[in-house]
């Protein structure tokens, strides 16, 4: 698979600290505005998305909360086995999970890892290592001695969030979260919304523009493996969309307001409940739908999400909303100009 | 009639007194998820197998935190939500602590027992309130802070503990106010004296018989944390005084009794 075009990102422009640590507020980053039709670039402030929102409009959001995915742990099956960063990527349904193991020392998958191997963590947690994840290599099953939301606690208990070489210091959980998360599972932030705040959504609801919310829990966007990384299968994540949400999805397309997906996994899970004639509806289940230039947008019309890196499978959801050549003069104005990427960089409102 | 089917209910400082009294209450009347949360677990799970006994079907979780910790709130929120599918119906905030028993004078107050005092019992509620939030926000909520009234009135000797209600009262009234046209009501009650740990060991001297039982000023709470409070919000209750004639007065409605 090749991605639909390919740029350089300059190390300077990985955003290395939350905007609240940069000087500004959660909700002025930079917003390049591309519109669909036109292919214009504009160049706004995120606080004044307003500008480009209009009466009817209707924002879905991925209301899933990050959790402290990564926990440290030892081999304890064999005498001095190694230690290791355990980085949770996605719950099963029975209840087991997928994680990518780290070793501490030396190479990251050098240690010896393997089925059947024990691991201890802090506070008396265990997980029993199953088998390696057929989609993903890097990826293996785990069972932990505890379960469902016992073992919730202590995931924020012993967890930290995830955290990749271009973030200049540990911050804290709470600077991975939007300020709408509610149920705990995603590995990593869905930081399309990270923007946004209280007064924001109301004042934008004030205008008339109404905000729904669906639950995906995303995946690790690395595992640490560039041709794995290059090559970005597509990972299999939990979505939920409910009544509330398909019917306020319904109302805004009847009254010519448009969707407006706030991040690509929102993108997944509406384009994976919708049907024909473009009605979405309440479903609760997997989905490892790939959305590119062939795929046909049937629920959502505009997209807000981040500004993705130079790999495939990302700019390929981009080019179901608008030809790649025009993503590419936008990504290219956008390094012109010193966007900042990553999730807790600037912002791209496609519409 | 259950007044509370389908609710989901977090309740901090539940393993004893008040908290302990509206845990098993709002059982009795049908809450679907209780969540209770304190720092004891021993003492929590005695309270969780006492609502198991009153209420079989109860999906009731116990989580030992210290709300003075922020991080121990944000556990308690992520694991609620966890248990309770992202949906949260009513939060109260009822954990608080006296500080040091005696309680000192401001003069002598130690400055590390009085920002303990203000961590758990203004901070804790601003940050659990921060963090339910939206849970509660799409689908409309209600929010009861547990007050007194040495958080109107600056008694001798109630140092820390008063100033964090008076602070506990003005908090309430922004979010009140800033909530407004969302669906999530902000009420605060003053339970009035009552024969609890807590009570004793604020005032030792005092013959703890005269006190009222925790489990006789629930009623309030109850009204608040169903849907027959819908549309009130931002108004100080007083559990054992009328609340209901003066709710009627300064709602220009009628007395619901």
């Amino acid at each position: 698979m090749s991605a639909p075009f390919t740029f350089t990102l300059p190390p300077e422009l990985s955003a290395k600290e939350p905007p609240e640590r940069r000087g500004i507020s959660r909700d002025q980053v930079r917003l390049l505005v591309i519109d669909r039709a036109s292919g214009k670039i504009r160049h706004s402030r995120f606080d004044k998305i307003d500008t480009y929102l209009r009466a009817n409009d209707l924002l879905v959001f991925n209301s899933s909360r990050t959790l402290p995915a990564s926990l440290r742990g030892c081999d304890c099956s064999a005498a001095h086995g190694p230690c290791m960063e355990v980085r949770l990527a996605e719950r099963l349904p029975d209840d087991s999970w997928l994680a990518l193991l780290l070793c501490e020392q030396g190479d990251p998958f050098g240690c010896g890892l393997r089925e059947g191997m024990q691991i201890d963590f802090a506070e008396g947690l265990n997980a029993r290592v199953m088998a390696r994840d057929e989609n993903i290599s890097r990826l293996w099953k785990l069972r932990f001695s505890i379960s469902g939301s016992q073992l919730v606690d202590l995931i924020y208990r012993l967890g930290k969030p995830i955290r990749y070489e271009y973030v200049s210091a540990p911050w804290d959980l709470d600077y991975y979260q939007t300020v709408y998360a509610t149920e705990p599972g995603s590995a990593e932030m869905p930081s399309a919304g990270r923007a946004f705040t209280w007064k924001l959504l109301l004042d934008l609801k004030r205008c008339g523009v109404d905000a729904a919310y669906v639950v995906l829990h995303t995946g690790l966007s690395s595992y640490m493996d560039d041709e794995l990384d290059r090559a970005h299968p597509a990972s299999e994540e939990e979505y939920f969309v409910s009544r509330t949400t398909a019917a306020k999805i319904n109302r805004a397309r009847e009254i010519g307001g448009r969707v407006i997906a706030v991040g690509t996994t929102v993108v997944r899970a509406l384009e994976s409940v919708v049907d024909e004639t473009g009605r979405v509806k309440e479903k609760q289940g997997y989905t490892r739908l790939k959305i590119d230039k062939q795929h046909r947008l049937k629920a959502v019309d505009a997209l807000l999400t981040g500004l993705h890196e130079p790999e495939a499978s990302h700019l390929d959801l981009l080019s179901a909303f608008l030809p790649a050549e025009k993503i590419r003069a936008a990504y290219e104005e956008a390094i012109r100009r010193k966007y900042l990427w990553h999730e807790f960089g600037d912002l791209n409102l496609i519409l | 009639m259950s007044k509370l089917t389908g609710k989901n209910i977090l309740i901090t400082g539940a393993s004893q007194g008040l908290g302990r009294a509206m845990s098993l209450r709002f059982a009795r009347e049908g809450a679907a998820g209780l969540s209770l949360v304190a720092r004891h677990i021993d003492q929590l799970n005695k309270v969780r197998d006492e609502v198991r006994k009153l209420a079989p079907k109860i999906d009731i979780l116990v989580i030992e935190a210290d709300v003075s910790k922020p991080r121990d709130i944000e556990r308690v929120v992520a694991t609620s939500l966890a248990q309770f599918k992202g949906h949260l119906d009513v939060l109260v905030n009822n954990a608080s602590t006296i500080g040091p028993s005696p309680m000192p004078t401001l003069l002598d107050y130690p400055v590390e027992d009085f920002r303990e005092v203000i961590d758990t019992n203004l901070i804790g509620p601003f940050l659990l309130i921060k963090n339910a939030l939206p849970a509660m926000i799409e689908r409309g909520g209600s929010i009861i802070n547990v007050t007194s009234d040495a958080g109107q009135v600056g008694y001798p000797s109630w140092g820390a503990y008063g100033i964090s209600k008076f602070g506990l009262e003005g908090m309430s009234q922004t979010w009140a106010s800033e909530l407004e046209e969302t669906g999530v009501r902000v009420n605060w009650v003053d339970p009035g004296n009552m024969n609890t740990a807590m009570h004793r060991a604020a005032e030792p001297e005092e013959d703890p018989a005269e006190w009222t039982n925790p489990a006789d000023v629930i009623d309030v709470f109850l009204f608040l944390a169903s849907d027959e409070s819908k549309g009130v919000s931002g108004k100080r209750f007083q559990a054992q005084e009328d609340w209901k004639a003066e709710l009627a007065r300064t709602t220009g409605t009628k007395d619901t009794k």
